[in-house]
């Protein structure tokens, strides 16, 4: 990774954070489990990216590999109530999303087990056990951008004959280019890969790709779960209510 | 159960205009559908809301005669009979959703 990378990867990691933060203390006052799974994910997820990036950045010895893959196993288990999450908000009565939920979830178990053997993981595309974890996190990434764009398209119709407060559809929308920008972000771990096995180098593009989905993917997030006064503003304005045609 | 309040609503609107059970299924159903509802999760607020915004266009494109009309009737026969037939579920992802831009 180069330098810009790093930075993207730890100013994303320290919005997770509060995003993590501000979604727990959300679940803990209303005692609902959808707030608090997407919490545990996003602060698992934060403790990742800064800690597999900040010594780069700060210039500080590398973490111990004890230590990294403590970090990669937090993580890995972090994916799991973001899966819960996924499956309670647009699922919640489809039996085969439980069956994607534990088809994840045994990507992710095998990937985890594996790493007691093998640390660090080689990333490289002749490693099944790298494609093992890679389905494992790049699976729940697609899911939610499909589920959340599919349900906007609804949200949208309801929003129509107020049925839907506009900001809620346009939170659809905006978790649908999280989990498209998170797709695009475990596509560019893959090409990583290739690069590795095939140049033996990682490329600068990959780096600025992955910077780049980082920084839209949070900046999504922020719209999401901080949106400013303008942001809704500018929603509530854009709203097309369809007239009762009896008012008429 | 949900289902039964779309069933309820498709007997009274076959009930109210000429058409036949194939056809009010059918039209509710698309009507339902351009709403982005679900029928399994169908609740009296919103199926209110497709009588009173879309289903008088529907009709109307289907030749019925003083649709808006013939809704307000059949909006009055839900709102008799189908309090029982309400979803019992109370949580929608559009309340999660809500919440979670709350701070």
């Amino acid at each position: 990774l180069e330098e810009n990378a790093y930075l993207t990867a730890v100013v994303a990691g320290c919005f997770y954070m509060v995003a993590g933060v501000r979604l727990l203390r959300l679940g803990l006052r209303t005692r609902e489990r959808p707030e608090l799974m997407l919490s545990a994910y996003f602060a698992a997820t934060g403790i990742f990216y800064l800690g597999i990036n900040a010594p780069s950045i700060f210039r500080f010895d590398a973490l111990p590999p004890q230590i990294e893959t403590a970090i990669i196993w937090l993580y890995l288990i972090g994916v799991f109530p973001y899966l819960f999450f996924i499956r309670r908000v647009f699922r919640p009565r489809a039996a085969w999303a439980s069956g994607m939920v534990a088809v994840c979830g045994i990507f992710l178990a095998l990937g985890g087990a594996h790493l007691i053997v093998e640390s660090p993981l080689v990333e490289t595309l002749d490693n099944p056990w790298f494609i093992i974890m890679w389905l494992g996190y790049a699976l729940p990434a697609m899911w939610m951008g499909w589920e959340a764009m599919l349900a906007h398209r609804s949200a949208n119709k309801r929003a129509r004959i107020g049925l839907c407060d506009p900001a809620v559809s346009n939170r659809y929308l905006l978790l649908g280019w999280f989990g498209c920008f998170q797709t695009l972000a475990v596509l560019v771990g893959l090409y990583w890969a290739y690069d590795k096995d095939v140049h033996q180098v990682t490329s600068s593009f990959a780096d600025a790709l992955l910077g780049g989905t980082e920084i839209a993917g949070v900046s999504t997030l922020w719209l999401a779960f901080f949106p400013p006064t303008w942001y809704r503003n500018w929603i509530a304005n854009r709203a097309v209510i369809t007239p009762t045609p009896m008012d008429g | 159960v949900a289902t039964s309040l779309f069933d309820y609503a498709a007997d009274q609107l076959e009930r109210n205009t000429s058409l036949d059970r194939l056809a009010a299924r059918g039209t509710l159903r698309i009507a339902m559908k351009n709403a982005g509802l679900d029928i399994q999760t169908l609740t009296t607020v919103q199926l209110r809301a497709v009588f009173e915004k879309l289903m008088p266009k529907e009709l109307e494109s289907r030749g019925i005669s003083n649709a808006p009309v013939t809704c307000e009737a059949v909006m009055a026969a839900i709102a008799r009979g189908a309090a029982s037939a309400e979803s019992a579920r109370s949580t929608s992802s559009d309340e999660i959703l809500k919440r979670l831009g709350e701070s």
